[in-house]
């Protein structure tokens, strides 16, 4: 294949989807967290290219380019879906850690010591550990999915808060409570099935 | 709002609960919080080592995604089965023309 190429030859959409679409897939995935969802904001992010018909000297600014169109065909996916339900999970925001802290007297709102955080020794080793991912990766699976949606946009991509906003229409306020249920719920799960487990 | 609501509410600023300080602690990640807030979360912070270390997990894990994020996205599946790489070409053909 010629390097500088001038017209988009008629190969090319089947040379994105060889040489882009695995890249595109996961990245689709890891926001929608659903391979039917994923594979359908895909497809339509070649069919919108096709129509787009721009050409690159670089692989790399293919790719950009794809992944430009991809994030705003993720974007209207949330949209669509926020419309269709309401972004907060009610079962979720009934506060799963309510039993960690005492409910009433003189420690009212405090830890219940027993169930409080407990001491992780040396956590930063976990991290070359691939058994420590997979149980971050189950953990993390196990939050409602807009929660989830909403963790891995702004923890694992570093979204800006007011850009999460904005794409998913939701207070900042509501998405700092759905953050700090996601990482309380996180850190709880990741302490009953690693850190609990290594002594 | 009344006067012992407004007291009230200003004790709890300068001397959160437990409950009220993992939310500080998950809000400071997200941006600076309000100097009486800070002062709060400090002065608990001081005096209860549950949340010391609560925060601590909290920066931790919040860390490690960010700098990890290859790990986290190794969820199966990784590629577009062949099946869903073939449909996406045919539609490619049928809708480029």
């Amino acid at each position: 294949m010629p390097e500088s190429r001038t017209d988009i030859a008629l190969s090319d959409p089947e040379r994105w989807v060889d040489e882009h679409g695995d890249y595109l897939f996961k990245y689709a995935l890891m926001r929608l967290r659903d391979p039917a969802e994923a594979e359908d904001a895909v497809q339509e992010t070649f069919l919108a290219a096709l129509k787009g018909g721009k050409s690159f000297q670089g692989r790399s600014a293919e790719k950009s380019w794809l992944v430009g169109i991809l994030k705003n065909k993720i974007c209207d996916h949330f949209r669509k879906a926020s419309r269709e339900t309401s972004f907060t999970d009610l079962e979720f925001y009934a506060d799963e850690e309510s039993d960690r802290f005492a409910p009433d007297g003189l420690a009212k709102g405090g830890w219940v010591h027993e169930l409080g955080p407990q001491e992780w020794e040396n956590p930063g080793a976990s991290l070359d550990n691939e058994v420590f991912w997979q149980t971050y990766r189950d953990c993390a699976g196990k939050l409602p999915k807009n929660v989830a949606a909403v963790f891995n946009l702004r923890e694992v991509d570093g979204v800006e808060s007011r850009e999460i906003c904005a794409l998913l229409n939701i207070s900042e306020n509501n998405l700092w409570v759905m953050l700090h249920r996601a990482r309380m719920a996180l850190r709880r799960c990741l302490e009953t099935n690693w850190f609990g487990k290594q002594k | 709002m009344s006067l012992v609501n407004k007291f009230k509410s200003g004790w709890r600023t300068l001397l959160p609960t437990c409950r009220e300080a993992s939310r500080l602690q998950s809000d400071a990640l997200e941006q600076p919080l309000s100097p009486a807030r800070r002062f709060g979360l400090m002065f608990h912070l001081l005096v209860c080592k549950w949340c010391r270390r609560y925060g601590r997990q909290l920066r931790f894990l919040h860390t490690a995604a960010h700098e990890h994020r290859e790990a986290l996205t190794a969820q199966v599946p990784q590629k577009l089965d062949p099946a869903a790489r073939e449909r996406i070409k045919q539609r490619l053909q049928s809708g480029g023309n």
